[in-house]
């Protein structure tokens, strides 16, 4: 038994509201009790019979709310409870009662809050560069959540956004966050001095949730859409956020993150890291890259790395990659594979992240062989026999649905579908966590992965499921209680995206794999 | 105008404050997604919230909520000539139609226990199903059913703030009960005597929240919302069924926990 408790002194919400929490936090797995009551005496003396009275819920008066959760670990409570404010915190965002309404312009809303310095759009794309340029004529900074802006729009408007000395994150910016308040789809993180620029959304919350483990905070993170880095934008907004970050004192560390730019935005990146003269991290996910650190930059070929880097510098520590953080890592691979039968030994990655399976894409296909990806323009890439990773939040899985990390349809099928395939060994998941994000993710993919297994099992079979969970303690859905769903069917989760997709590897290629890995692993440490 | 707002309906007793309070200034207390509580220097409240039957004896309905949530916890709230002001929301109340919700003015002497509550077989909140709960029930009826004082404000005194809501369900379930012993036997709860209801409004003090205290204490003095009016006063099976289903439509558990306590009242006062 293990008791977290939450009390919000003088913290009113309708009993729909109180009664919607208690239930939310009833299903999750390994919760076995859950009290949301105002803390009067009555019920502080129903607490204390069914055990549930802790210290701070004693300290509770008739007007304070009171959340106790009685879980099977302490990590699981602390999140159920956690999540308890997450939820508050976001109804009271949504009905806008902080201030201001709910304005239906750019133009009334920042008349409502003359104070706002930033709008985020979030409109078809056909309107979304006209909301756009009026936020920054009215003076806002602007996060363009939209997609399908031209990149004509997009080149006018980052040059608009110049001349007015603002930032335009995007078009397409999923993720960002701004003086410790997350925008999009965004984890819990503390704030704390690393400032990120990033051109990929999933690839900065794997980076913030990973840093927020470690125990760092991000001071600013600022998406600047996946076109910036490229030969047509030429990094425009990249360089005004690295500007921006080498500016601000809380910003101790920078890291950049996106896929391989223009070469000569590529230099015009280094060349201003270098005039800023902050320790930086480079994350540009590409093939081939070579890890290491000249000056204050280090570059790294994973998400992880580039995490880790961070951490090394800030603590003054070495950096020390590791294949595997898990030490019974080898264990459970030869465990997984001892199920496997002759024949089985490619891997399936079906991804919400873009990034997460362009990074997955990088590490596989060195390790195993051509991956096919509708990520990659090549002849081939779409065939269906051997690995093949999918990123399911891409346009064509998504026409006329929502995307993959709020509706779990899409993915739901591609498992079913998979469900046949007699020479599939691994199934490589994500799961992101965090604001804007479904739910339940992982209970929206568990009976699916469940049924796989027990298909595959049927058929005289073995089916590993392996996966990530991209999410922090902090998160609304439960970091703890996310992990422990996945792995109530069988799936193994591991720490990172990247520890993952070797895992995957691992699994379906054997010893030569696991050697190679490890082997390289024990030369760099 | 941005920020106008019409009051449609008002209690009694939002009426005289309104009349009798100009110039006053008390202050937003809560903000909810379809209503909102204001609280005056005394610590009373007044609840706004949207078109229909007025939801509290403390209640006034207006044409439309939205300005309402634009409102902060916290900001002052001035009675002026033209009506409620809180920041840029004028609340005007000229129109609004008066409404008693007090027991007294529509029963008739000698009422009997309002027979189809006998039936009512709805759930109430499980936390009235505690040991708590089913002790503090039990004592209530047998303080209703042999006109018991100490054992009825024993009953009322366990039931408040016990449960699940922010006005718990022991408060919505005394409120109840209060309704039906003022609509039945009225004149005994105000007979001279040990007095019952001054130890319940001392107790809900210290024992709730602001807003169910708010609630037991118009209770107290026989005033309650239009839904708990109109299950006392519902004549026909269809009124009966209409009554109850717009009461049971309050709250998660509130119009149930009501109904109960209205139940547990008919019961004991039948037996």
């Amino acid at each position: 038994m293990a008791l977290a408790t939450l009390v919000r002194r003088g913290s009113y919400h309708d009993s729909v509201t109180l009664l919607n929490l208690a239930r939310a936090l009833r299903v999750w797995p390994s919760v076995r009790e859950v009290a949301v009551v105002m803390g009067t005496p009555a019920n502080r003396d129903l607490l204390a019979r069914a055990s549930l009275l802790t210290a701070e819920a004693a300290t509770a008066t008739a007007n304070d709310l009171v959340v106790v959760v009685d879980a099977d670990s302490a990590a699981i409570a602390e999140d159920a409870a956690a999540s308890v404010e997450s939820r508050l915190v976001e109804r009271a965002l949504r009905r806008g009662d902080r201030r201001g309404g709910r304005p239906r312009t750019v133009a009334s809303a920042a008349r409502r809050m003359p104070e706002a310095n930033l709008a985020l759009i979030s409109v078809p794309g056909a309107f979304a560069a006209l909301e756009a340029r009026r936020a920054l004529r009215a003076g806002l900074h602007v996060m363009l959540f939209s997609d399908n802006v031209s990149l004509d729009d997009e080149l006018a408007l980052k040059r608009l956004a110049i001349e007015r000395d603002l930032l335009l994150m995007g078009p397409d910016c999923g993720t960002a966050y701004v003086g410790g308040v997350p925008l999009g789809f965004a984890n819990v993180v503390p704030r704390g001095p690393v400032g990120i620029v990033a051109a990929s959304g999933t690839g900065l919350q794997q980076v913030a949730a990973l840093l927020a483990g470690l125990g760092h905070g991000i001071s600013h993170a600022i998406g600047v859409g996946g076109r910036d880095m490229g030969a047509a934008v030429g990094g425009l907004m990249t360089l005004s956020g690295l500007d921006l970050l080498g500016r601000d004192p809380a910003t101790e560390i920078i890291i950049v993150i996106g896929k391989p730019p223009a070469p000569e935005v590529a230099e015009r990146v280094q060349s201003r890291l270098r005039a800023i003269g902050k320790p930086a991290v480079v994350c540009l996910l590409g093939a081939g890259l070579s890890e290491g650190t000249e000056a204050s930059i280090t570059t790294v070929a994973t998400l992880e790395a580039a995490a880790l880097a961070a951490n090394a510098t800030l603590t003054k520590s070495a950096w020390r990659p590791r294949a595997f953080s898990e030490p019974d890592a080898r264990r459970r691979i030869a465990e997984a594979r001892r199920e496997l039968a002759p024949g089985q030994a490619s891997v399936l990655g079906l991804y919400a992240g873009g990034t997460l399976a362009h990074e997955s894409l990088l590490i596989l296909e060195p390790l195993l062989g051509p991956v096919s990806s509708n990520l990659v323009d090549r002849p081939g890439s779409q065939g269906l026999a051997g690995h093949r990773v999918l990123d399911l939040g891409a346009d064509e899985f998504t026409v006329g649905r929502a995307h993959p990390m709020l509706n779990p349809t899409a993915r739901v099928e591609a498992i079913r579908e998979a469900s046949g395939r007699s020479e599939l060994a691994v199934l490589l998941l994500d799961v992101v966590l965090g604001h804007g994000a479904a739910d339940d993710p992982a209970g929206d993919l568990a009976d699916a992965i469940q049924t796989m297994r027990a298909q595959a099992r049927g058929a005289g079979l073995g089916l590993a499921v392996v996966a990530t969970v991209v999410g922090t303690s902090g998160d609304p859905q439960g970091l703890a209680a996310q992990i422990a769903r996945l792995e109530s069917v069988g799936a193994w989760v591991l720490p990172s995206n990247a520890q993952a997709a070797r895992a995957a590897a691992c699994i379906a290629g054997g010893e030569p794999v696991l050697d190679s890995l490890l082997g390289r692993s024990r030369a760099r440490s | 105008m941005e920020g106008g707002v019409r009051i449609t309906r008002m209690s009694r007793e939002v009426a005289t404050r309104v009349d009798e309070s100009l110039g006053a200034t008390g202050r937003v207390h809560s903000v909810f997604e379809r209503a909102i509580n204001l609280e005056w220097p005394d610590g009373r409240l007044l609840a706004l919230h949207g078109p229909g039957p007025l939801l509290s004896p403390f209640a006034a309905a207006v044409d439309h909520v939205g300005p309402l949530r634009s409102l902060r916890v916290g900001i002052p709230v001035t009675i002026e000539p033209r009506g409620l002001v809180a920041g840029a929301v004028v609340l005007t109340s000229r129109q609004a139609e008066v409404i008693e919700c007090s027991v007294e003015a529509s029963r008739y002497l000698a009422e009997p226990p309002p027979r189809h509550l006998l039936d009512w077989r709805g759930r109430h909140s499980s936390s009235l199903d505690s040991a708590s709960g089913v002790s503090a029930r039990a004592l209530l009826a047998a303080g209703i059913r042999q006109h018991d004082v100490t054992r009825l404000i024993a009953g009322a005194e366990a039931l408040l703030g016990l449960g699940e809501g922010l006005t718990p369900s022991g408060d919505d379930c005394l409120v109840g009960a209060l309704a039906v012993l003022h609509y039945v036997d009225g004149a005994w709860l105000r007979r001279p005597g040990p007095p019952v209801l001054e130890p319940i409004t001392q107790a809900a003090r210290e024992r709730t929240t602001a807003v169910g205290h708010e609630f037991v204490r118009h209770a107290i003095d026989g005033r309650f919302s239009e839904p708990v009016l109109a299950v006392l006063r519902a004549v026909s099976p269809d009124d009966h069924r209409q009554a109850v289903s717009c009461l049971l439509r309050l709250g998660a558990t509130s119009g149930a926990d009501t109904l109960s306590g209205m139940r547990l009242a008919c019961r004991s006062l039948a037996a």
